[in-house]
């Protein structure tokens, strides 16, 4: 059974491998001439400053769950959708209903102005 | 040694190595990359269990969005990559109490585990298809019916509790229509004769 | 059929539709000006809409709680097609029952926010959807018969919870919300692990299938033996987190002061009351096996350890706190103390578990009519939080100081109160089943009790505030005197005839599955 993923097997390990090569190659076989501007963090005009980490807006997380929530349900609807036919209509009215009742969240998400960057 | 083995134990050390340096890593966001291979390791286990449709939903819901959402959470705490986390210096008493507590735990479930000489429960070998999407599918949409709307219901709740709890801020109410009090002060007619005229007609300056 | 499957779920159906319709009324609704202050900021539709939304989920919990009383009247037995929800959910009388408690419960914060939101102008008007969908939750979790919904409804119970306490953004609100998610969750995961390894020892994910497959692994010999007991003791903590006893506490302190007062109030009746329910029906069904249930080797010394230390430890501290919303937080991890009692009664005593679902009832009134009272004493500006506040306010305010006394009374249980007709029960029941340590022990610990109750009926009638002191005043508002009145007229009338509630929460538990 194992048998059929193999073919994923050698995608991953492949990728893997191109990935480790780009990575450790470059390091490798690539000529180091290192002077001080070449050592420092480029950043486009202006010398860099703090640190990487920077504060995001909170939009950013609410985008981000609402995502979550909404690939969940696709999450449910693929193992329905793919016995859509031998479910019939009982099926069909369970799926309704989840839908509906989150488009009644969509709707919700809308209205409450959660889907606007600018507010 | 057959590939189920073997990947069984590619996949469990992939829980390990992920989930320990999801625990020690300094860097949240390299804890996040942990938790990411622990995340692969643990669909790679579901693989072994012939539960396909499971790995696959590991990964696209896990590796794809709820690690992506604690990256965007990191960042929004503002990770601070160079400071390591706080040194607390009173701490070294709790750290002694919570660590003997976990050795004490782990000791008494090893001596449970020792006394009952537990054999494993054997299950038979899982039906062609056990964990593929239709055997999935069937069993959610034709037996667990009720637990499946149930989850519309915690959706909801997700969706609203992150609304209100990350909502932007209150945007200013809109002023209150100038009253006809302060127009008149500052707007006010020059002559007697204005005072009758209404308002809104005045003349614009 | 399908009416009779229809009408025995409708306490659940009409609560889910009630929230879908409330989610809407809320976003799509115009504001309201005249709720707002002057100084108010409008962010969106449901702003200064607080009381009407809180009477509408109020409305809606308490159609809940009526249709819960139809449901007992008929009996769910005697409805065809009911029985179809099985295993996932059990729709018994034992259900139906908790469901009533829930929803009045449920209701009565509804009412306290429809004031509180409006009065504090916190513009939070989620407050009522995420109520209504966590009692869905709630009542799933009262009927779940199975691991999977019961993972599900507690968890949709949990989250609505974890989002009231930090609806109103301040420090320390935000704090509360993040201790008591972060703890929470990892409850959650226990209890999931514990399940886990349930469905690896004996194959089924339903508690009667569990059941029947541990009392055929035998006298602790079989495979599945040790993942059996780790599973129990995984479950007990979960169960235990929720409940808030001892020591499974930490985060009830902080959480409940934290969360705005309705939110506290909804978060210590219903998310309790679900708790208990679900915890009788797991240790019972699941965990039911004549060796789980021994006093050698189960759980009964396990909760009863808990009891003993929740009583105490909560009792001790309580006494010491100078916030009364603190206090009334210690106090509700003593009350899971007492309720455990009557838990580990369920062994021996075949009154017991009626007297849990009484307990809870009156449980339910008293704290949400104590919230209410602290709700009611406090206004715009000033909350009543501490002793200090609430000084010398009977004179000022009569009426809301002799609702406050009432509740307080109950939850000491003083006769003729609801509270103490409760008590009485469990402690009636912990002697029917032979626990004469643990009814000791409950008993000095009520006395213990009684003195922190006291101590704020005192500050209320005999003390003069501090001079200079801002002085708290009572709010004037339609929707926290009413359901103090609901919940006065429902203490007293259990205190004076409690004997028909009993007897109907004791049918509840005969055909109890």
């Amino acid at each position: 059974m194992l048998e059929t993923y193999l073919p994923m097997l050698f995608i991953f390990v492949i990728a893997l491998t191109i990935g480790a090569v780009m990575f450790f190659g470059g390091q490798l076989i690539g000529p180091k001439n290192p002077t001080p501007e070449k050592m420092m963090p480029f950043e486009c005009g202006n010398d860099s400053q703090g640190t990487a980490g920077v504060r995001l807006n909170v939009k950013f997380y609410l985008t981000a769950i609402l995502f979550v929530v909404f690939d969940i349900e696709v999450v449910f609807i693929y193992p329905w959708a793919a016995l859509f036919k031998s479910l019939g209509w009982t099926g069909f009215a369970t799926m309704l209903a989840f839908i509906a009742a989150l488009l009644i969240a969509l709707a919700y998400c809308w209205k409450k102005g959660a889907l606007e960057w600018e507010s | 040694m057959n590939a189920g083995n073997a990947l069984f134990i590619v996949g469990a050390l992939l829980c390990l190595v992920g989930a320990l340096s999801t625990v020690i890593a300094r860097s949240p966001i390299r804890a996040a990359m942990g938790l990411l291979i622990t995340i692969i390791g643990i669909a790679s286990l579901f693989l072994k269990l012939s539960a396909q449709f499971l790995a696959a939903i590991q990964i696209i819901v896990y590796a794809g969005a709820v690690v992506v959402l604690f990256v965007f959470v990191i960042m929004l705490i503002g990770a601070d990559t160079s400071a390591g986390p706080p040194k607390s210096g009173g701490s070294v008493g709790s750290r002694i109490v919570a660590g003997g507590g976990m050795a004490v735990l782990s000791g008494l479930g090893l001596l449970l585990l020792a006394r009952f000489d537990g054999q494993p429960v054997r299950f038979g070998p899982a039906a062609v298809g056990h964990g593929d999407v239709e055997a999935v599918g069937g069993l959610l949409f034709r037996e667990a019916i009720i637990p499946f709307e149930l989850a519309t219901a915690l959706l909801i709740v997700a969706v609203i509790g992150a609304i209100a709890v990350a909502r932007s801020k209150a945007r200013p109410r809109p002023a209150p229509p100038e009253s006809h009090e302060s127009k008149r002060l500052f707007h006010g007619p020059l002559h007697p004769r204005d005072a009758q005229r209404p308002l809104s007609k005045e003349p614009a300056e | 059929m399908t009416f009779d499957v229809v009408y025995g779920l409708s306490p659940l159906l009409v609560v889910a539709l009630g929230a879908l319709l409330l989610m809407l009324a809320e976003a799509f609704g115009k504001p309201n000006p005249q709720g707002l202050a002057p100084t108010g900021e409008v962010s969106d539709a449901g702003a200064g809409r607080a009381g009407e939304l809180g009477m509408g989920a109020a409305v809606v919990l308490f159609v809940g709680a009526a249709l819960s009383l139809g449901v007992w009247l008929a009996g769910p037995d005697n409805l065809v097609g009911l029985e179809l929800t099985r295993p996932y959910l059990i729709w018994d009388r034992f259900t139906v029952f908790v469901c009533f408690t829930l929803c009045l419960g449920g209701g009565l914060s509804c009412l306290l926010a429809g004031g509180y939101l409006t009065e504090h102008e916190i513009d939070r008007a989620e407050f009522f959807p995420l109520v209504l969908f966590s009692t869905v939750g709630a009542m799933a979790l009262a009927a779940a018969g199975e691991l999977l919904t019961l993972f599900v409804a507690l968890e949709t119970m949990s989250l609505g919870v974890y989002a009231l306490v930090g609806l109103r953004r301040t420090p320390r609100s935000s704090e509360a919300a993040l201790k008591y998610f972060l703890l929470g969750s990892f409850a959650a995961a226990l209890m999931l692990f514990g399940a886990a390894l349930l469905y690896g020892a004996t194959g089924r994910t339903d508690l009667a299938g569990i059941g029947q497959a541990i009392a055929a692994i035998g006298q602790g010999e079989g495979p599945g033996a040790a993942q059996v007991l780790i599973a129990l003791v995984l479950v007990v903590v979960g169960l235990a987190f929720k409940v808030s006893a001892v020591p499974f506490h930490m985060w009830t302190p902080d959480a409940y002061e934290g969360a705005p007062t309705p939110a506290t109030s909804y978060m210590a009746v219903a998310v309790k009351t679900a708790a208990f329910a679900v915890m009788v029906r797991v240790l019972l069904i699941a965990f039911g096996d004549e060796r789980l249930t021994s006093w050698a080797s189960g759980w009964p010394p396990v909760l009863a350890t808990l009891a003993v230390a929740s009583m105490t430890v909560a009792n001790l501290v309580a006494g010491r706190q100078s916030s009364v919303k603190r206090m009334l937080a210690y106090s509700s991890i003593a009350h899971a103390g007492y309720a455990l009692v009557a838990v580990v009664a369920t062994i021996r005593s075949p009154a017991a578990e009626g007297s849990i679902l009484f307990y809870l009832l009156t449980y339910t009134v008293s704290t949400a009519g104590a919230f209410g009272a602290l709700i009611l004493c406090g206004s715009r500006g000033k909350e009543a939080v501490s002793y200090e506040d609430l000084a010398g306010i009977a004179k000022r305010h009569p009426a809301a100081a002799m609702a406050f006394s009432l509740f307080l009374l109950s939850l000491a249980g003083v006769p003729p109160t609801a509270g103490f007709f409760g008590k009485l029960y469990v402690f009636q029941a912990a002697i029917d089943a032979e626990l004469y340590v643990l009814t000791v022990v409950g008993l000095l610990n009520s006395l213990v009790g009684a003195y922190y109750y006291l101590r704020v009926i005192v500050f209320m009638y005999m003390r003069e505030p501090a001079p200079g002191a801002t002085l708290a005043v009572p709010m004037r508002s339609g929707y926290v005197a009413s359901a103090l009145v609901i919940a006065a007229v429902l203490v007293i009338a259990l205190g004076v005839l409690p004997n028909v509630t009993l007897e109907w929460a004791a049918i509840a538990t005969v055909g109890r599955s």
